[in-house]
Parts: structure tokens; C-alpha cells; sequence
């Protein structure tokens, strides 16, 4: 009876520990950014830079694609129904809540965690795997200011970026939707206007924020926790996906 | 007069017997043995990179390990290391690599960073393959471009492990005579730690003194 639970008790301490390891690395991540030189600052942000064209810029078609796939299913097919049980106001209350404020956030950094998360923990653990950051340390150059800040900003900047470009495909594609299934273009400006309000708003604006910092450190993270064997690189790659999805899922979940 | 490297009472490895050894200004020292010898862990030690389990690594007197974390970043600018496998990044071309830490630890102008670098690039003779990443560059190409960035910001001190390991005698006997920096009345102008396994003959030949951990965990000075 006692050895279940001591197990368990392991188990939720190790996560407990690792999450607090991981609030410690993304804290002195971001406490590396005042300590930087004006030249490193310059090449921080040419990393930096770069991150957000891979992240954010060579991601813009797979969320267009996305996001309008799904903008223009869910509204052909609320308006359908919704127009039979005359309840097509709630369209708006759709777009808004469900779209913009729910689905947007969580696929857009699904796609980042997905498409830029492994390979930034697998860049870095490769860099470790490769004695760079060794390296790196014994040239004076902080790694958490090299490798890690810059795909931190990088990765939150692309959140929001990427975020802004959903909602506008997601809300275009859901008025092409209404007018295809005999809607007035204007009544769906109209009700998905009156729907949004403030709270929506920052609502959206603060789950950007949070799921922008997981897809920006957890990947780090476990990318430089690699020790020194190839065959960690893939394992790393892996804890940091999940992480980050199970991250992306309860932080939505948590802001409510 | 301190030594610019100075090794105290040092846990090396398996050994008993601590490892003590100062390495004099101007000086090129090398200190050779096995694999499981611990040598390979000198310049970590050096740097402050490794903490060992006993003694103490000082670099110009000070024991980098020791300092607050900017200092100690700081501080190792002022020593040129050559890791082992060149530890290049990858994702940057050889001249990149080269500029890496002048551009992050310097306040020259980026014009400035540039002409340095064609410099450093074409007096190791890597110029041709600059614009090579480190998987597209052989091995010498890569050593020679890790020897220009481990030199990049003229350090008094310069530690290299298994520097030579792969190269031609000829490449091996230039580069090192590009560390040294050129002559002065007491040797070379920089001060430099090898560690490695074993050393060609013609560097050998050129080297003040050459050290060997043997078994039995002794430091044994070769004949010249």
C-alpha cells in the first residue's frame, strides 16, 4: 500500500522539481538581458532575428492554411445550423470566443511548439551534444544571452505575430463562410463587433504571453539539459514537445 | 613573478600524487598522457568551465572558478582556449566563427571587427574557406579557423588541448608558430599550455618543455 504511493510521491516531486528548475532557467534567461553589452546586444538581436524569420515568417502560410480551414468549416457550418434554429447572432459569440480567443492562441502555439520548439531544443542540444556551449563559455560569451534570449524574444515576438495573423485570416475566412452559405456580409461584421468586447481582448493578449514564454524557454531548456551522448538529443527533443503542448493546453485552460 | 598558469595540489583524474606545475611566461609547455590520465581536463580546470575535486587552477593569479559569473565571462577573454574537437558552431561559417567573439565582446566598430578578421583568416592561411561552414571544411581548415578564434583577442595566454591531432607536420609546425605570436628576448610572445596524448616531433623540437603524466601518476619532464 505504502509503495504506490511513496511512487507517486517520487514522481509528482520529480515534476515539481523539474518545473521549478525550469521557472529558474527562464528567470535567469531573462535576467541575462540587462548584463548584455551594447555589442552583444547587436548580435543577440541578429539571432534574434533570425528566430522570428524562421518562427514567425516561414510559418505565415501553414497559419493561414490553418487557421482559414478551420474559420470557414466552423462558421459554414454554424451558420447552417444556427440559421435553422434562428440563433445566427450567435455566430459572433462563435468567431470571437471560440476562434479568436480559445482555438487562436492554442493552435497558433501548438504550430510554434511543433515546428520551432524541436528544432530549437534539438539545435541546442546538439550544440551541447557538440562541445559549442563549452566553447562558447571559454570564449566569454554567456550562453543564456547567445543561444537562449534570443529565441525567447524570438519566440514570443513570433507568438504574437503569428497570433495576429490568425485571428485576421480566421475572421476573413468565417465572412467568406457566412457569405458562401447566403449570409449579408454585413450582419457578420456586425454581430462578430458586437460580440467582441475588452475582456476578450486582453483575455487573448494574455494567453500570447503565457503560451509565447513556453514556446520560448521549455524548448531551451531541455535542449541544453543534454549532458553528452547523441542518443539524448532525440529524447530531449521529445520531453520538450510534450512539455510544451501539455504547458500550451493548461495555461489556456488556466486563463479563463 | 606569478606565472600566467600555475597548477596547485590539483585531484587529477584517478591520481594520488596531486599535480602541481606553473608554466612560465613566454613559455610553450606541453603536458602529454593516456586518455584516463586527467590531462584532458586541465584547460576546463584553467578556465574555471570545471571545478576539481581538490588544488586549485590559476590564471594570472586568479582562480577563474571563483569570480562572480560576469566577471569570470569577462575574465576569460583575456585567455585564447582550443577545445578539444574545436567546439566550432555549426551553424555559422568559419569567418563567423572567427568573429563570434569580437562581436560579442568587443566595442569595435563592425568595419573594424571585419578587417581583423580577413587578417586573422589569412595569416592562418584559411581565407580561401571562410565563407565554409564547419561540416563543409576539413579538419585543418577547421583547426586553423579555431586557432584564429581562440586567438582573436590577442590573449597573453593560450591553452590548447590535442591541437595537433590530424594535421600535417607542416600544418602542425605553422600554426603553432602563429600562436606563438612571434619572438621576443625571452621566448614567444604568448604564453601556451598543450595537453594532448602525443606531439608531432618537429613540435616537440620547438617547445620549451614537455611533460608527461605516466602511469603511476608521476610528472615526468622529457628530454629535449
Amino acid at each position: 500500500m505504502i509503495d504506490p504511493i511513496s511512487r507517486l510521491g517520487r514522481s509528482a516531486a520529480r515534476r515539481l522539481s523539474r518545473l521549478g528548475a525550469l521557472a529558474r532557467f527562464g528567470f535567469h534567461a531573462l535576467r541575462a538581458a540587462p548584463a548584455l553589452t551594447p555589442a552583444g546586444r547587436r548580435v543577440a538581436l541578429r539571432v534574434g532575428l533570425t528566430q522570428v524569420r524562421f518562427t514567425a515568417l516561414n510559418a505565415v502560410g501553414l497559419v493561414v492554411l490553418l487557421s482559414s480551414i478551420l474559420s470557414f468549416l466552423v462558421i459554414s457550418q454554424a451558420v447552417r445550423e444556427f440559421g435553422r434554429l434562428g440563433v445566427t447572432d450567435l455566430i459572433g459569440t462563435l468567431m470571437v470566443i471560440a476562434i479568436v480567443r480559445e482555438l487562436g492562441p492554442l493552435i497558433t502555439a501548438l504550430t510554434i511548439a511543433g515546428r520551432s520548439g524541436t528544432a530549437i531544443a534539438a539545435e541546442l542540444a546538439t550544440n551541447q551534444v557538440l562541445g559549442e556551449v563549452r566553447a562558447l563559455v571559454a570564449m566569454g560569451i554567456d550562453p543564456k544571452q547567445y543561444l537562449v534570449l534570443p529565441r525567447f524574444v524570438g519566440a514570443v515576438v513570433s507568438m504574437f505575430a503569428l497570433l495576429v495573423v490568425f485571428d485576421i485570416v480566421a475572421i476573413g475566412a468565417g465572412f467568406a463562410a457566412a457569405k458562401f452559405n447566403g449570409m449579408s456580409g454585413d450582419r457578420y461584421v456586425q454581430i462578430v463587433l458586437q460580440s467582441l468586447t475588452a475582456r476578450d481582448i486582453w483575455l487573448t493578449v494574455a494567453k500570447a504571453l503565457a503560451t509565447g514564454l513556453i514556446v520560448g524557454i521549455v524548448p531551451s531548456y531541455f535542449g541544453l539539459s543534454v549532458r553528452g551522448a547523441p542518443t539524448e538529443i532525440p529524447v530531449a527533443t521529445s520531453r520538450a514537445t510534450v512539455t510544451s503542448i501539455v504547458g500550451i493546453f493548461l495555461s489556456c485552460a488556466l486563463l479563463r | 613573478m606569478t606565472a600566467p598558469l600555475a597548477f596547485e595540489e590539483l585531484r587529477l583524474g584517478g591520481r594520488v600524487t596531486p599535480f602541481t606545475l606553473a608554466v612560465p611566461e613566454h613559455h610553450t609547455v606541453a603536458v602529454l598522457g593516456d586518455e584516463d590520465s586527467g590531462v584532458g581536463t586541465l584547460g576546463g580546470y584553467a578556465l574555471g568551465l570545471e571545478r576539481p575535486a581538490g588544488g586549485r587552477a590559476a590564471v594570472f593569479g586568479v582562480v577563474i572558478a571563483d569570480l562572480p559569473e560576469l566577471e569570470r565571462l569577462a575574465f576569460r577573454r583575456r585567455v585564447g582556449y582550443l577545445p578539444a574537437g574545436e567546439g566550432l558552431l555549426q551553424n555559422l561559417s568559419l569567418r563567423d566563427n572567427v568573429a563570434l567573439p569580437l562581436r560579442f565582446g568587443s566595442d569595435a566598430a563592425p568595419h573594424e571587427i571585419d578587417g581583423r578578421v580577413s587578417v586573422m583568416l589569412t595569416a592562418v592561411r584559411v581565407a580561401a574557406a571562410a565563407q565554409r561552414r564547419p561540416a563543409q571544411a576539413n579538419e585543418e581548415e577547421r583547426r586553423r579557423a579555431a586557432i584564429a578564434r581562440a586567438t582573436a583577442f590577442d590573449p597573453a595566454l593560450v591553452i590548447m588541448e590535442q591541437p595537433f591531432d590530424g594535421l600535417t607536420t607542416r600544418a602542425a609546425a605553422e600554426l603553432l608558430e602563429f600562436v606563438r605570436g612571434g619572438e621576443t628576448a625571452d621566448g614567444a610572445r604568448r604564453t601556451i599550455l598543450i595537453t594532448g596524448q602525443e606531439l608531432p616531433a618537429v613540435i616537440h623540437r620547438r617547445i620549451e618543455r614537455t611533460y608527461r603524466l605516466t602511469r603511476a601518476g608521476a610528472l615526468e619532464l622529457e628530454p629535449a
